[in-house]
Parts: structure tokens; C-alpha cells; sequence
């Protein structure tokens, strides 16, 4: 074992630094999802053009095709400099792009790859229902098939970036008849065409980000199905399991700088003399400092073995506890302008309400510790 | 960069856990076998940190979490840090320093002298001759008391400090994932209900978050080791951080273990006690303080 990087990686670590420092926009992104999807597809462009857009991506696609260290270091000195958050971008980038690297035909992926890297389209996600969250076999939202079309009827819930997406990661009951995770589709669906309605919800933060997406004989080419009709269940899976490994590796090294932040913060205020906030601190420090080892440790794993190891589900669930754990430490150390937040407001108290989010999406804290106690401790399953 | 044992190092896990398992069972811990202090000192686990060997810290952490996954005797902590400080190759009780002057030994018996922590400096001396010997917390563990310290020899690198904080949090991981085996291995076989207890969601979530801090702490403790090794200027902080989060590890799955086993986990006869008393007794041995933390 060791914490050493080679010299090329030392040497890409601070090609990283150099751009980042001359490039990182001076004004902050603009809160709402509709505000500030110009800002995140420039933002985007302008990464993909200095050749920092899918760094691990494969170079046939408009990657860089380097090692997921490389990835990492990237993403440290990302965090280090203060870059802004990807927004819009997020679900193609760690989600939608990865799943269609495993699973998509070449076609799929000469179309749709370099299009997500250059910020040219922006994905959302369609797996929940009102009636499948936690439970995402319980999929009702149906398509049948007319020739070489799917058409497709139902809604989907806490689409993040629907209303400012070109193309959707859709999820779909294409076997009549068929139950729980048997009969499902993992199709990629064009968001401008008839028969779509999104309807936006706010969130407790004050933000629009997510939405309800109605379906009324929308009709998607059978050719976009990606993985095989009826593969659905196992395509979702490997974005999921993705999630789980390496997807939140850039929230993960994000805490490095909120930690900081936050003890200096409670130094300048004179805060750290309260035990009960050092005693904090120092304790979410070292949380902090584990997660990148953990983080270190899974990307080893994947290095030598291809895939994250069984700790990934870990990962997940640390990260997300952790990540609200410093949220709330930040409006503490706030005080009373908490009483001041409004909706619009962009800061720690928007934060720390939207960082819920974090034990809730992509599967609930709870899910993850059925995950943890069945699959790595090899207890029986509840469901 | 690599935080995954290398071949060599998994050998040496996988060695070390085989043994353990049939030399020394956790569940003796309270009275082992006559002559194991000297299989240990045979097998190497004292000589192994001593300066000719030129092992790495990092598989030094990874043998003696395995080492405390079976409640090895503590005293293979101060033997082994003060092999590679004091150059002694003989048994080392622990001193822990009291405020007034005197001090804890734990494990003393058949030491000659102790190894501890003198004002943040590792630090030993010899044993008087006779010492009465006590039972302490720790079952596996005698605790004498000696009113006044004699001169201790000093260590002057704080490195020799930061190496027994370092196989202390490895000890305590071992503890903690000792905690989690027990009670999960509990939960798949005990039934209420007409079910596994691990059915259900209330005892599967408390395995969770015992494996989610195993896992946490084990990770720190790689980083840490391999700081240490690599002589990196934040090591004292990975250490630090490593030995907080492998000491919370273990009380609080020593904890979460006894609940998982109910009224068995109330007996004497049981063994998740002895998980959590190692615990509470390594959370004194070479503890992280704030100002590290916070540094």
C-alpha cells in the first residue's frame, strides 16, 4: 500500500492547478435550475475544450481516456480551486454517460457521448414514479410497441433538470403483464417531442431543480432502447452500482474544502473555543480525512479488480450522512441569520436544506443499509 | 497510489488470522493458553517492528488489526513499539500516566519493563522486581499500580509516539471488527419471531452502521500507516484521526453488539463483552487529543 503519485500523475495534478486557477469563473452559478443552465453549458464547453471533460471517458467518444486517478486528481484540484458545481450537466456526466459506456451500442454512443462532454445536452433521469421510489420494481409507466416505436404513457417523479433537459434516462414497463423487475426498458428519451408535460415542483430549499414528467402517447424509436428490450432492470443497475463506486467521488472530495472552510469560519468567530463545536469538528475532520482514504481505497480496488469493491455501498451512505452532518454544522455556526433565509437565496442555509436530498436520492439511507446488511454482511433478505 | 494490501501484505494478514484462530480464539481471551507469550514472541509478532526488519508500517497495521480481531494481549503493543524505539526485545507492559504522579501498568506480568506516553513522548522504564497485580476492566489484562514513576528513558522522535497510536487504532479496528462478525453471525442464527433476527430491518440497519464504521476507521488506518511510512508532514493528523475514528469504532460496535445478542449479551459467559471492554481500554492507550485534530 501507498499514498504516492507517480511523477506524470504529479505532473497532470498540476496542469490541473494551472488551468483551474486561470479559468475558474470569478461570479458564482446562479442558483435555479432555469437560470442557470447557460452558465452550466458554457462552464461545460469551456472544460471540454481545454480537454478536461470526461478525463477518464474513452478518447473514441470525446474523452481523455485517462485513469480514474487521474479522474480523482482532477476532481481534488476541482474542489480545491472552488470550480462551480456541474448543475445540469450532472445527470449525463455521472450518470447517464457512464451508463451508456457499459451498456450502449456504438451508435448510441458516437451520438450521444460527445454531446454530453461539450455541454450540448442535458440529461435527466426518469426512474422514480409516485409509486416506485424506494420500491423501483414497482414501475408502472408502460410503453407498447407499434412498428419500431415504443409509445409510451405514464409520469415519472423528482426528475432533476427535466425542464431544462434534451434527453432523458427513461425506465419503462415495455412487457405487458410483466412484474416487478422482469419486462423493463432502459431507453433514452428526446424531451422535445409531443406528448410530454412537465410540471415543476419546488423544493424545501426554494428551488425548482426537480419536477413530475407526464407521458401521453409519447413515441421514442425502438432504437433507442439501450442494453436490449426487457434489460432494464440490469442496465439501471449498473448505473446504480456506478453511483455507489465512483459516481460521488466528486461530493466526496468537496468535504476536504467544506471542512476547512468551516474551521476557519469558526475561528474567525471565535467559535472554537465552544468544546462542543471543536469536539465537532475535529471529529468530522477526521470522518472527512476517511472518506478520501475509503475513496483511495475503492479507487485501488477498481485500479486492480475493473469494478468497485462490495465496500462501495459504504461509501454511498458515509458520504451522504457526512455531507448533511457539515451542512448542518455550517448553519450552526450561522446563528440567527438563519431566521433571514428566503427563497432565492443561494447559501449555507439553501445548502442544508437541499442536502436532505442526500439520504433520499439514488436510494434512501435506509435502502443503503438493507444493501450493506444483506449484501456485504450476508444477512437475509427483507424484501 | 494503491490502498489495497499488495500479495505480500495479504499473506501476511491471511497468516496472522489463521494462526490466531488456532492459537489464540477471542473467545480465551480472558485466560489464554499457557506459553503464548512466547509462541507470539516466536511467530515475530514483537520482533517484526524492529529497526533491521525494514517492514513497512502499513503491513504492520494490517497484522495487528488482525492481531486485536482476536483480543491479542495488549502488552504486544508496547513490546512491539518499544522493540523498535528502546531496543528492547522482551515483553513491555503499558504505562498509563496518572495526573498525581503514579501510574497504570497494564500486563505487566513477566515484563521487565513498561512503555507509555510521558508528556506526549513515548517514553520506558524498568519494573520493580514484585508487583501486585490486579484484575482490570479488560479481562484479557492485569492492572498494577506504581505510586511514583522511576526515571523513564525518553524517546526523542515523534515518530515512536505516532507508531504506537498508529498498532493501538489497528487493535482497536481489529476489536471493532470483531464486534461486527459476532453480532451478525448472532443475527443470521438466533430466531424471534419465526424469523432470523437479521430479518429485520431494526437489528440488519445496527450490523449496517457496525460494518459502515469498521470500514471508516480501517480505511483512516491505511492512510495513516502509509503517511507514516511515506513520512508525509500531515502523518501525526492521519494518525490521530485513524486512532479516534478505530477507538469510536470499537466502543460503539462493542455497544451495538451486546444489543444485538440481548440477554445473552448481559452474560459473563458471552463474549461481546470482552469486544467492548478491549475497547474502553485501548481508548486510553496513546489517545488522539483535539489540538491534532484541529492543527
Amino acid at each position: 500500500m501507498d499514498i504516492g503519485f507517480s511523477p506524470e500523475e504529479t505532473r497532470f495534478r498540476e496542469e490541473c492547478r494551472d488551468w483551474l486557477h486561470a479559468n475558474v469563473p470569478a461570479e458564482r452559478r446562479p442558483p435555479d435550475a432555469i437560470d442557470a443552465i447557460d452558465f452550466d453549458k458554457a462552464w461545460q464547453r469551456r472544460l471540454f475544450d481545454a480537454g478536461w471533460a470526461g478525463i477518464n471517458w474513452p478518447s473514441e467518444y470525446g474523452g481523455r481516456g485517462l485513469s480514474i486517478v487521474q479522474q480523482v486528481i482532477w476532481l481534488e484540484e476541482y474542489a480545491r480551486a472552488g470550480a462551480p458545481w456541474i448543475g445540469a450537466n450532472f445527470v449525463g456526466i455521472n450518470h447517464g454517460g457512464p451508463t451508456l459506456i457499459i451498456n450502449a451500442s456504438e451508435e448510441q454512443k458516437a451520438y450521444h457521448l460527445p454531446r454530453i462532454l461539450k455541454g450540448e445536452a442535458i440529461w435527466c433521469q426518469g426512474f422514480s414514479e409516485p409509486g416506485a421510489g424506494s420500491d423501483l420494481a414497482g414501475i408502472r409507466t408502460k410503453a407498447r410497441i407499434e412498428g419500431d416505436e415504443l409509445v409510451v404513457n405514464g409520469s415519472k417523479i423528482w426528475t432533476s433538470f427535466a425542464h431544462v433537459a434534451d434527453w432523458q434516462e427513461l425506465v419503462l414497463r415495455t412487457e405487458e403483464g410483466s412484474e416487478r423487475h422482469k419486462g423493463l426498458s432502459w431507453v433514452i428519451c428526446d424531451m422535445h417531442v409531443p406528448g410530454i408535460t412537465i410540471r415543476p415542483i419546488r423544493k424545501i430549499s426554494g428551488q425548482t431543480e426537480f419536477a413530475e414528467v407526464f407521458y401521453d402517447d409519447v413515441r421514442i424509436p425502438l432504437a433507442n432502447v439501450v442494453g436490449g428490450l426487457g434489460n432494464g432492470w440490469k442496465v439501471a443497475m449498473s448505473t446504480l452500482s456506478f453511483e455507489r463506486g465512483t459516481g460521488f467521488i466528486a461530493d466526496q472530495v468537496a468535504q476536504s474544502r467544506e471542512i476547512e472552510d468551516l474551521i476557519e469560519k469558526a475561528r474567525a468567530r471565535g467559535l472554537i473555543k465552544d468544546m462542543r463545536i471543536a469536539e465537532s469538528l475535529a471529529q468530522m475532520r477526521s470522518e472527512v480525512a476517511a472518506l478520501r482514504a475509503m475513496t483511495y481505497r475503492n479507487i485501488s480496488e477498481v485500479m486492480r479488480t475493473g469494478q468497485p469493491g462490495p465496500e462501495a455501498s459504504v461509501i454511498r451512505l458515509f458520504t451522504s450522512e457526512l455531507g448533511q452532518r457539515l451542512e448542518r454544522m455550517a448553519v450552526l455556526l450561522m446563528g440567527e441569520e438563519m431566521i433571514d433565509f428566503a427563497y432565492g437565496d443561494d447559501n449555507g442555509i439553501s445548502d442544508y436544506l437541499r442536502g436532505f436530498a442526500q439520504t433520499i436520492a439514488g436510494g434512501s439511507a435506509q435502502i443503503q443499509r438493507d444493501i450493506i446488511g444483506e449484501r456485504l454482511l450476508g444477512l437475509p433478505k427483507s424484501r | 497510489m494503491d490502498l489495497t494490501p499488495s500479495e505480500d501484505q495479504t499473506a501476511y494478514q491471511t497468516a496472522t488470522a489463521d494462526w490466531c484462530r488456532d492459537h489464540m480464539p477471542l473467545e480465551e481471551a480472558r485466560s489464554r493458553r499457557p506459553g503464548l507469550w512466547s509462541s507470539l514472541t516466536e511467530m515475530g509478532w514483537i520482533g517484526m517492528t524492529a529497526p533491521d526488519t525494514g517492514l513497512d508500517h502499513a503491513t504492520e497495521a494490517l497484522v495487528f488489526a488482525e492481531l486485536g480481531r482476536f483480543l491479542a494481549p495488549v502488552a504486544l503493543l508496547s513490546s512491539a513499539v518499544g522493540a523498535r524505539w528502546t531496543g528492547s526485545g522482551d515483553k513491555a507492559a503499558i504505562a498509563l500516566p496518572a495526573p498525581d504522579g503514579s501510574a497504570r501498568l497494564i500486563d505487566a506480568d513477566g515484563a521487565a519493563s513498561a512503555v507509555g506516553l510521558f508528556d506526549g513522548e513515548l517514553g520506558s522504564f524498568a519494573l520493580p522486581g514484585s508487583l501486585a497485580a490486579a484484575p482490570s476492566l479488560d479481562l484479557s489484562a492485569t492492572v498494577a499500580r506504581l505510586d511514583a514513576l522511576p526515571s523513564i528513558a525518553r524517546v526523542n522522535d515523534p515518530r515512536a509516539v505516532l507508531h504506537l497510536r498508529l498498532l493501538s487504532a489497528a487493535f482497536a479496528i481489529g476489536a471493532a471488527d470483531a464486534a461486527r462478525d459476532m453480532a451478525t453471525g448472532y443475527a443470521k442464527i438466533r430466531e424471534q419471531f419465526g424469523r432470523p433476527i437479521g430479518w429485520f430491518q431494526a437489528i440488519k440497519h445496527i450490523c449496517a452502521d457496525m460494518a459502515v464504521r469498521a470500514a471508516v476507521a480501517r480505511s483512516q488506518l491505511y492512510y495513516a500507516a502509509c503517511a507514516l511510512d511515506a513520512g508525509e508532514s500531515d502523518a501525526a493528523f492521519h494518525v490521530a484521526a485513524a486512532k479516534r475514528l478505530a477507538d469510536q469504532a470499537a466502543i460503539d460496535n462493542g455497544r451495538a453488539n451486546i444489543q444485538v445478542h440481548g440477554g445473552i449479551g448481559m452474560t459473563d459467559e458471552a463474549a461481546p463483552h470482552l469486544c467492548l471492554k478491549r475497547a474502553h481500554l485501548l481508548q486510553f492507550i496513546a489517545p488522539a487529543d483535539m489540538t491534532q485534530l484541529l492543527a
